[in-house]
């Protein structure tokens, strides 16, 4: 197939044409775009645990959010389906085989930074929260993020990452269970 | 209570995620002293919660005008791939129509190019007198209408096959 380039003038073209094409308005996007991309930004660095990636996959996540033609009953909805898929994303790009193994975002920061005492205490719980949450499934990963980082309730996080609301009580007990385990007992396994 | 969640549960998130954890509330913080659950709860959330502050403050995320802009570019590069596409379908469809229009047209009009022939034999044979001479020159007939029938399907062909081989630069 022949790749399909753009020239100056269609980019230009296509800043116009996003409005039809996208099923919000780009000031409507902005506000959104204000709220969500931080905790979502955080989300996928602490899923994925590497920075870089989470870059790609924000961008990717809210061009797929653009492109949907879904319906929103609120505010809270668009969110809660936001972070579906960038749960989605972070699954997918799991199943793809790795070609390299980047750092943790973990130690990058905590060689970069540790200008003081308090940004490498700093970075050395993150260091221990980022190895405890290695042993924990991506999913049990992400219910835990949304339920005590985010403080989503249980029909929200069973929304959003496609579960029953009664999967995900007993889900979220094992995975509370096995973290607290795990943060009690740093070189140990749950 | 059950065996997978408490009741209050829901009250400790609210705290710690509020930053009001233990706070006032000393009952709730004397039922994590013996409820198993919520003493988990208390546990994972600070550091969950702790980590989420910090790495929101320090995250750095693009503008929104710039995940924006690279949407509809990326949009209107994929509108444009979607459309190329029917058109390379339709360029192999065509070609495909031209060549089987080609062959049912020499199929039909093989009978007349024989019946050519034969005529021109006839026409020929009785004005040289040597037989060799008239079944060489309807042999020549009928081979220059082979090359020609040949020439002509290399002439819609080939432009095709060039396409198709040039259509992935």
């Amino acid at each position: 197939m022949r790749e399909t380039t753009l020239t100056d003038m269609e980019r230009l073209g296509a800043f116009d044409e996003a409005e039809r094409t996208f099923q919000m308005t780009e000031e409507a996007f902005r506000v959104f775009y204000e709220l969500t991309a931080r905790p979502i930004r955080v989300y996928l660095s602490r899923m994925t645990g590497d920075d870089r990636l989470a870059d790609d996959l924000l961008q990717e996540t809210y061009y797929k959010f653009l492109r949907s033609n879904a319906a929103f009953e609120s505010d809270d909805h668009r969110k809660n389906y936001l972070f579906r898929i960038a749960t989605n994303l972070v699954h997918d790009h799991r199943r793809r085989p790795r070609v390299e193994v980047a750092a943790s975002t973990a130690t990058q920061e905590a060689v970069a930074s540790p200008a003081d005492a308090h940004s490498a205490e700093r970075a050395a719980a993150r260091i221990d929260l980022d190895r405890a949450m290695d042993h924990l499934k991506p999913r049990e990963r992400s219910l835990l993020w949304l339920a005590y980082a985010q403080g989503w309730s249980h029909e929200e996080i069973a929304t959003a990452l496609g579960v029953k609301t009664a999967s995900l009580k007993a889900m979220l007990f094992r995975a509370r269970h096995r973290l607290a385990v795990i943060l009690k007992n740093p070189g140990g396994r749950s | 209570m059950n065996s997978l969640e408490c009741v209050h549960e829901a009250r400790i998130v609210s705290a710690v995620l509020s930053g009001a954890w233990p706070g006032e509330d000393l009952a709730l913080a004397a039922h994590t002293e013996y409820c198993e659950i919520c003493r988990e709860v208390v546990e994972v959330a600070v550091v969950l919660r702790a980590d989420h502050e910090f790495a929101r403050r320090e995250v750095q995320v693009p503008v929104a005008g710039q995940v924006w802009w690279r949407s509809a570019v990326r949009a209107r590069l994929e509108s444009a791939q979607a459309a190329t596409r029917p058109m390379t379908w339709l360029h192999g469809v065509t070609a495909a129509i031209t060549i089987g229009i080609m062959l049912a047209g020499i199929g039909m009009a093989w009978p007349t190019i024989a019946e050519g022939v034969a005529w021109a034999r006839e026409v020929v044979g009785p004005l040289v007198s040597n037989a060799e001479v008239s079944g060489v020159v309807s042999g020549v007939l009928r081979q220059s209408v082979l090359i020609a029938l040949a020439a002509a399907a290399c002439l819609v062909i080939a432009p095709v096959l060039l396409y198709f081989a040039l259509s992935n630069d």
